[in-house]
């Protein structure tokens, strides 16, 4: 009887051994990134070395391996709106910020992204928003990207809004940008229709210049 | 908000610019920013001993000791650091807390004295970590258990209080005999007549010696009848008083009664006065002499002066699935064996096994060792039958009963720490619900304070007037203003759940003529008003609002009744009113059942103009205002 016992613990630790070493393998394995130096972080941005510093330790904090994947990045903005569902526009910010399109945002490619939408000059951030919105890179914003877009925005809102957000509301939204935006009526939006049309408009040179004093 | 993710809000608020092309209103100016400061470095002497760490780091959680502007309590000038009389030990692990987002619990440090450091840092323990949550439970509930242990026994040492009445008396008495020493009395009597009246039940079948004039032994029940039947009387009457006066002591009569004790108080005493009842019928003698089997429980009237007892049929309950696949795989053995037994055996001139069921006799003889030999296998092959199911026998009643022990044992604990995790993750969920909540209350909070940039002078008057305007640490400012900006983007704004409930109702009972892209524009710059209108506001307003006003007076009709409680005196309109003149609920008129309940709103001119007047006067509370829901 005891016997019995003896022998089944036996199996079970065996398994369990071999489970641990599968999982041990993954995290050799696991992603460690180190950023370049500070000096050439410098020269490639436009922070300082203060700034720098400060960024990495918030950004090394979070991320102790150095690089942060697309469910870390989509956690991480969630939790600044509680009421909705971040997590689309979280994967079209994700999409924006990795430029070199490794799955994963390094350091680098944060502080790039972030000289850009905060020491950047007007057209540079422009360049960056149509970056955004412009899904599949290809020049052009198409009605359905837009309107992906769109939908993302709207879903962080949540359900409890004022207005009641009705189904076609984004589209909607999505008709009155391309009004205002797509000058010849052919249905895509171009980088230059875009920044054109930005830089007439007030409000939005206005609120281009609003998170200047972030950092 | 978790720890590092407030170094991130830089980036959600700089990646905020992407929205900025696709917004629909001007956005809100973003609050000054203040911490122009460089990030330094702070020291913290902590009974002498020294942590160092940025002020960024403390500064993550606002709410508690070392982050917020309490600190500044502690500054020490003539060193120029923060000095806390407290355990620099414990101190290290709060530290730490700051650093990594995670509290954990020490194994070592003694549960009361953590707790009194973390209430010291204005820290809730439900942060502690998954790691070390359960341990920190486990300690503080025992913990509380031991002091609870302690203040009963201290009461119970106590004198009665003396506004006690005599029926709470009476069932402390019962239920705690070593109070007073009348209850003391009561429960040794009582047990003494438990143990005669079951001593009377056993010497009564002992047989006495014959009768002078029978030749058979009788027993002494029979030969002293009388004295037999008056002693149980006198046992009987003794229970029965016990349990009236149980029963009228008894502060929840119902749940006395479908105790189980009571239960065993009752089945002990019926039988006697069935008997009495019954004692002319001879029909029903064969009835009579089954209940008074039933005066062996009797004994079970024991447990209550037993602890011991009690454990034990708890036991037995919380062990029944186990007992049950016992008794289950024993039958399933038994059939099997029986059957095989009786065709084996069926050969054999007169052989006892006359069907199958006769068999089951021989079968659970044998499995379970005891062989009395009244049946006993002629044929070989019944023979060979017969070792084997002594053999299975010893294997079938061996196998489960040390299961049935480690398991009784391990599920036992085990389930008494499945319910205890998951109280725990209840009250843990929803604290960290309660807070996360708390974000998006205290955004909507943050709103309704007037704190929104565009009418300041109107705001910081009703702020000033209502509500109590509280410093906002930096953090939240900012992340209110990026909440808003996406407000802004969207031109829809954040409600709380009610409001939308309440909304979702009015929906549903008003049809909504179809918007179409051209309103939009002037619904937006209605947005902005009923915006800046609905500071103050705590409820939900028809959504009709951002109609034009074409459609307006009808809808309003339909969706709004009136209760006129006085004569309007003041020029306020009634069914074309807007829905900013409603006004507070007084409380001298108790017949008003409102479901729409309105705060005074700041004198906002309303853009709309249908020719109503439009200006409110709070100091007469007229018309409340009643949505159709």
């Amino acid at each position: 009887m005891g016997a019995l016992m003896v022998i089944f613990s036996l199996q079970k630790d065996q398994r369990r051994k071999r489970t641990d070493s599968v999982e041990d393998e993954l995290e050799l394995s696991a992603v460690r990134h180190r950023p370049e130096g500070l000096e050439q972080l410098e020269a490639l941005t436009r922070f300082n070395r203060k700034e720098l510093q400060i960024l990495y330790r918030g950004f090394k904090n979070e991320c102790p391996s150095g690089v942060v994947n697309e469910d870390t990045f989509k956690d991480i903005y969630s939790q600044f709106f509680p009421q909705g569902d971040a997590s689309t526009y979280a994967h079209f910010l994700f999409n924006a910020f990795d430029t070199d399109k490794d799955g994963s945002v390094s350091f680098e490619d944060f502080v790039m992204g972030l000289s850009i939408l905060l020491r950047g000059s007007v057209q540079e951030k422009l360049n960056w928003a149509f970056n955004l919105y412009d899904i599949n890179k290809d020049g052009y914003i198409t009605k359905e990207e837009m309107l992906d877009i769109m939908k993302a925005i709207y879903d962080m809102m949540g359900k409890c809004t004022y207005p009641l957000l009705k189904d076609d509301t984004p589209r909607q939204h999505v008709e009155i940008f391309f009004q205002k935006m797509d000058k010849n009526k052919d249905g895509v939006v171009t980088m230059d229709e875009f920044i054109d049309c930005c830089q007439n408009d007030e409000n939005i040179m206005r609120s281009m210049q609003l998170f200047d004093n972030v950092i | 908000m978790a720890a590092g993710v407030a170094a991130w809000l830089p980036f959600a608020r700089a990646a905020a610019i992407g929205w900025m092309p696709v917004a629909s209103a001007p956005m809100p100016t973003p609050p000054p920013d203040n911490r122009r400061k460089q990030d330094g470095l702070i020291l913290l002497n902590v009974s002498g001993q020294k942590f160092q760490t940025w002020r960024n780091t403390l500064e993550r959680y606002p709410d508690t000791l070392l982050g917020s502007t309490e600190r500044e309590f502690f500054f020490h000038e003539e060193t120029n650091e923060y000095f806390f009389d407290r355990d620099p030990d414990i101190f290290r692990h709060i530290l730490n807390f700051y650093r990594t987002g995670k509290l954990h619990y020490p194994r070592q440090e003694c549960i009361s004295a953590y707790d009194e450091e973390l209430a010291f840092f204005g820290i809730i323990p439900e942060i502690i970590g998954d790691c070390c949550y359960e341990e920190y439970k486990d300690r503080r509930r025992e913990n509380q258990e031991r002091i609870q242990d302690d203040e009963d026994s201290e009461n119970q040492n106590d004198m009665v209080p003396p506004d006690m009445t005599f029926r709470e008396t009476m069932w402390r008495a019962f239920e705690n005999p070593h109070t007073s020493t009348m209850a003391l009395v009561f429960y040794y009597v009582t047990g003494f007549f438990i143990a005669v009246s079951v001593m009377a039940n056993v010497v009564e079948t002992v047989p006495c010696g014959t009768l002078p004039n029978r030749v058979k032994q009788v027993s002494c029940g029979e030969r002293y009848a009388l004295a037999f039947f008056c002693l149980d009387t006198a046992c009987v009457m003794i229970f029965t008083v016990e349990y009236l006066l149980r029963l009228m002591a008894a502060p929840s009569r119902w749940n006395f009664i479908k105790s189980v004790m009571s239960v065993i108080d009752v089945v002990a005493i019926m039988p006697y006065y069935i008997g009495l009842v019954m004692t002319d019928n001879e029909d029903v003698s064969g009835a009579f002499v089954t209940l008074r089997v039933f005066r062996v429980f009797r004994i079970f009237k024991f447990s209550r002066h037993s602890a011991g007892l009690r454990i034990l049929g708890y036991t037995l309950k919380s062990c029944a699935s186990e007992l049950g696949f016992l008794l289950f795989s024993l039958t399933m053995a038994i059939i099997i064996f029986a059957t095989v037994m009786f065709y084996a055996e069926k050969g054999s001139s007169a052989s006892k096994f006359t069907s199958i069921p006769a068999a089951f006799w021989y079968t659970i003889v044998t499995m379970t060792t005891l062989g009395y030999g009244d049946m006993v296998p002629k044929t070989i092959v019944g023979k060979i039958v017969g070792s084997v199911c002594s053999l299975s026998g010893v294997l079938v009643i061996a196998l489960p009963v040390p299961v049935i022990v480690s398991n009784f044992s391990r599920i036992y604990h085990q389930s008494q720490r499945a319910d205890k995790r998951r109280a725990q993750k209840k009250t843990k969920l929803g604290r960290i619900a309660a807070r996360k909540s708390g974000g998006t209350s205290a955004y909507l909070q943050y709103k309704s304070n007037g704190l929104l940039s565009d009418l300041i002078d109107e705001a910081s008057k009703a702020a000033g007037q209502a509500l109590v305007c509280k410093a906002n640490p930096m953090f939240d400012t900012h992340h209110n203003h990026l909440l808003h900006c996406l407000e802004k983007t969207t031109n829809h704004e954040f409600v709380d759940e009610q409001t939308f409930e309440t909304s979702l109702l009015e929906v549903s009972m008003v049809k909504h003529p179809p918007h179409s892209p051209s309103l939009s524009s002037g619904s937006s710059s209605q947005g902005l008003s009923c915006c800046s209108r609905r500071n103050k506001r705590k409820s939900f307003n028809v959504p009709n609002s951002n109609m034009t006003g074409g459609h307006r007076n009808s809808i309003q009709e339909l969706s709004t009744i009136h209760i006129r409680e006085r004569p309007i005196t003041n020029s306020r309109s009634s069914l074309n009113a807007k829905f900013e003149e409603t006004v507070p609920l007084n409380c001298k008129q108790p017949y008003i059942t409102a479901a729409v309940i309105t705060l005074p709103t700041p004198p906002v001119t309303t853009p709309e103009d249908d020719g109503s007047a439009s200006s409110p006067d709070y100091s007469q509370a007229n018309i409340v205002r009643v949505s159709a829901l």
